[in-house]
């Protein structure tokens, strides 16, 4: 148990001797999520657009002036070609769009708007077939009414002059039925409601669970792993070897140096998160902090492990591409419900996976514990299946202890 | 008579290339025994098998006669070639943790780390950071870490390399002392004038014991001046 507590000791010393480390640790993935914040986050710019042909168009109030510059065909040709709008809509009829179409997410921008503007459109061209049947069907009732008139007048002759033929032709005429009502008619505006979330969920809420638990593992796996690497290489591990300290309070002795580190990481990550870039979260921050917290464990776990492999601090970093880069694709970030089998069965053998769906069922969803004890539990068993792996590790190379 | 080190027909191989060929040495409790040899002779490895750092593919090691436990590391202190300390970490810091890794606590503690440091002359640099340290100063930080739990036997991979004469001088002072105390010593060594110094010293050459002996029966034995000649002579009937 000391010799836990020293190991644990002498890792806080360690770290907190070391600025870079510490720095590493705790401000770059601040940094980087707060750059990630201006890239996804920031207010989606708005496409810029223009209409052409409006002249005699009814549909031109579904085209505010705020939205849509006004332009000639030429000008706006120019313009399109120039960059300077990403689209412009020819409203003559049947409307037409053409987009600049250069860049995707300026297209999707664009066409995104311009629906918006053609829901209003179609509401137009409705009124107005509204208002024409209408009109129709005012006609034709006025004329039925002319027509009733003449009726009357005639049931009034008849029954002076044939009464018994009245009566007959009463008795054979079909019972009059209601007329039927105008029908309210139907809303046409689409009514949305979010199960989760909001409209105003972007893109960083979104992928902000996915972010932060990529960004707390490469930071861990890379302190984890280069520290521990560095007991090899420099001998010290030999040096602990050559002592009566047993195999399993090396690698605990670390999860808990490092722990101690870790909880205040994931907490000043996560509250930087939530109150300084507030990122959507409507579930609890402590089950987000454990999540996060569960993750570093994992990701310091498997870097003791893959330190192993690794001769130097370059071949440490090299697998990076390796263990990194799969999960951060993965991971949730992209949907993998189309991926073939094998690949979305490797996504599952990564820990970062579990983390984004807890953490989206805490920050988005906010289920309680019923949304990720089972993610937790996973990660968990990611963790001790490492450290397991890792003192069977250390006692292959031990062989008299 | 007791034998705190007993290695017997060692054989280690790495890969194709043998390091270790049929290898066997005991030392004699209270003795300094240096290993001597060229670099690339197999010392390192020899001394890795006799800690348990390294197996052995074949060959039989006891630490003070029975199969090595953890609990003999207790009484055994461990030098490696490598400096081996926390860089981050400042002198009396790196001495701490290994003192409390070896069970000291406390008082007690405390004081023996000022007692070694005291020992290898770094007692002016304890709240120095390590990684400010010369070459020098880190291999006596090395040695003073193999020393602060008293252990009965010491291995010390090439301690005094890259130590300047005077403080080589001072630390074979401290080995003499150590073995005044009782201990057992067994240090590896390419210098040959601290060979003078030992009780015994065994000559490894290509993974081979080629003599063994105190230095003065071993230049008789040969009938030469020095004990680095013996491996000239060894040389030259082989060849
Ligand atoms: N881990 C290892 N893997 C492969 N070869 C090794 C390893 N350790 C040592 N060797 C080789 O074994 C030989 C003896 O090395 P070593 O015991 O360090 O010699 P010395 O300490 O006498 O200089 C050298 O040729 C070295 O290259
Ligand atoms: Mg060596």
């Amino acid at each position: 148990m000391s010799n836990l507590l020293a190991m644990a000791r002498r890792i806080i010393h360690q770290i907190l001797r070391d600025k870079r480390t510490l720095a590493l640790l705790i401000i770059a993935p601040l940094l980087i999520l707060t750059l990630v914040w201006y890239i996804f986050g920031a207010k989606t710019s708005e496409p810029n657009l223009a209409i052409i042909n409006y002249q005699n168009s009814d549909l031109l109030p579904a085209f505010k002036a705020s939205d849509y510059q006004r332009m000639s065909p030429l000008e706006a040709h120019q313009a399109l070609a120039d960059k300077k709008i990403d689209a412009y809509v020819d409203l003559k009829n049947p409307v037409k769009v053409h987009l600049e179409g250069s860049d995707p997410s300026r297209n999707g921008l664009a066409m995104n708007k311009i629906q918006k503007s053609m829901q209003k459109v179609q509401q137009i061209s409705i009124t107005k077939m509204q208002t024409q049947l209408k009109s129709v069907i005012q006609n034709q009732q006025k004329a039925i009414q002319a027509q009733q008139q003449i009726m009357k007048q005639m049931t009034i002759a008849m029954q002076q002059y044939a009464p018994s033929i009245l009566i007959a032709i009463q008795q054979q005429a079909p019972k009059p039925e209601q007329p039927a009502k105008m029908q309210a008619p139907e809303k046409v505006s689409l009514d949305v409601s979010y199960l989760h979330g909001n409209d105003s969920l972007n893109t960083f809420d979104a992928f902000g669970p996915a972010m932060v638990g990529i960004f707390v593992f490469l930071f861990i796996f890379m302190i984890g792993g280069v520290s521990f690497l560095r007991e090899r290489t420099t001998g010290t591990l030999d040096r602990l070897m050559a002592s009566p300290i047993k195999n399993y309070q090396i690698i605990w002795g670390y999860m808990i140096g490092f722990g101690l580190f870790v909880i205040v990481q994931s907490f000043i990550l996560t509250c930087y998160l939530v109150y300084v870039l507030k990122i959507y979260n409507v579930g609890s921050i402590a089950d987000v902090l454990i999540i996060v917290f569960i993750l570093s464990f994992s990701a310091l776990s498997l870097s003791i492990l893959l330190s192993t492999a690794a001769k130097n601090e370059l071949q440490m970093f090299q697998f990076i591409p390796l263990v990194i880069v799969p999960q951060v694709f993965l991971s949730g970030l992209f949907p993998i419900d189309t991926l073939p089998r094998w690949v979305q069965m490797i996504g599952n053998l990564m820990p970062i996976h579990y983390s984004t769906e807890a953490l989206r069922n805490i920050m988005i969803r906010g289920t309680g514990f019923a949304g990720w004890w089972l993610d937790g539990l996973v990660l968990i068993i990611f963790s001790l299946v490492f450290i397991t792996l890792n003192i069977f590790t250390i006692r292959a190379s031990r062989p008299l202890a | 008579m007791t034998y705190p080190v007993k290695g017997e027909h060692l054989h280690k191989k790495f890969k194709k290339q043998i390091v270790l060929d049929d290898v066997s040495l005991t030392l004699r409790e209270g003795e300094i025994y240096g290993l001597i040899g060229p670099s690339g002779a197999g010392k390192t490895t020899l001394v890795k098998i006799l800690l348990g750092l390294e197996k052995a593919d074949s060959g039989n090691v006891e630490l003070f006669e029975q199969k090595p436990t953890l609990s003999a590391f207790r009484s055994l202190g461990y030098m490696a070639q490598s400096d081996a300390l926390y860089n981050e970490l400042s002198a009396y810091q790196n001495l701490e943790f290994f003192a409390s890794i070896q069970g000291l606590r406390g008082k007690a503690k405390k004081q023996r780390i000022l007692e070694v440091a005291k020992n290898v002359g770094l007692d002016q640099d304890l709240k120095k950071g390590v990684a400010q340290f010369s070459g020098g100063m880190r291999r006596r930080l090395s040695l003073a870490a193999a020393l602060v739990h008293e252990p009965r036997l010491y291995l010390l991979d090439e301690p005094t390399v890259g130590l300047d004469p005077l403080i080589r001088r001072d630390i074979w002072t401290l080995f003499h002392f150590l073995r005044s105390k009782g201990a057992t010593i067994i240090v590896t060594t390419h210098v040959m004038d601290e060979v003078s110094q030992c009780d015994r010293v065994g000559l490894l050459s290509d993974g081979h014991l080629i003599a063994e002996g105190s230095p003065k029966e071993l230049t008789e034995q040969y009938n030469v001046e020095t004990v680095e000649d013996v491996f000239l002579v060894k040389e030259g009937a082989k060849g």
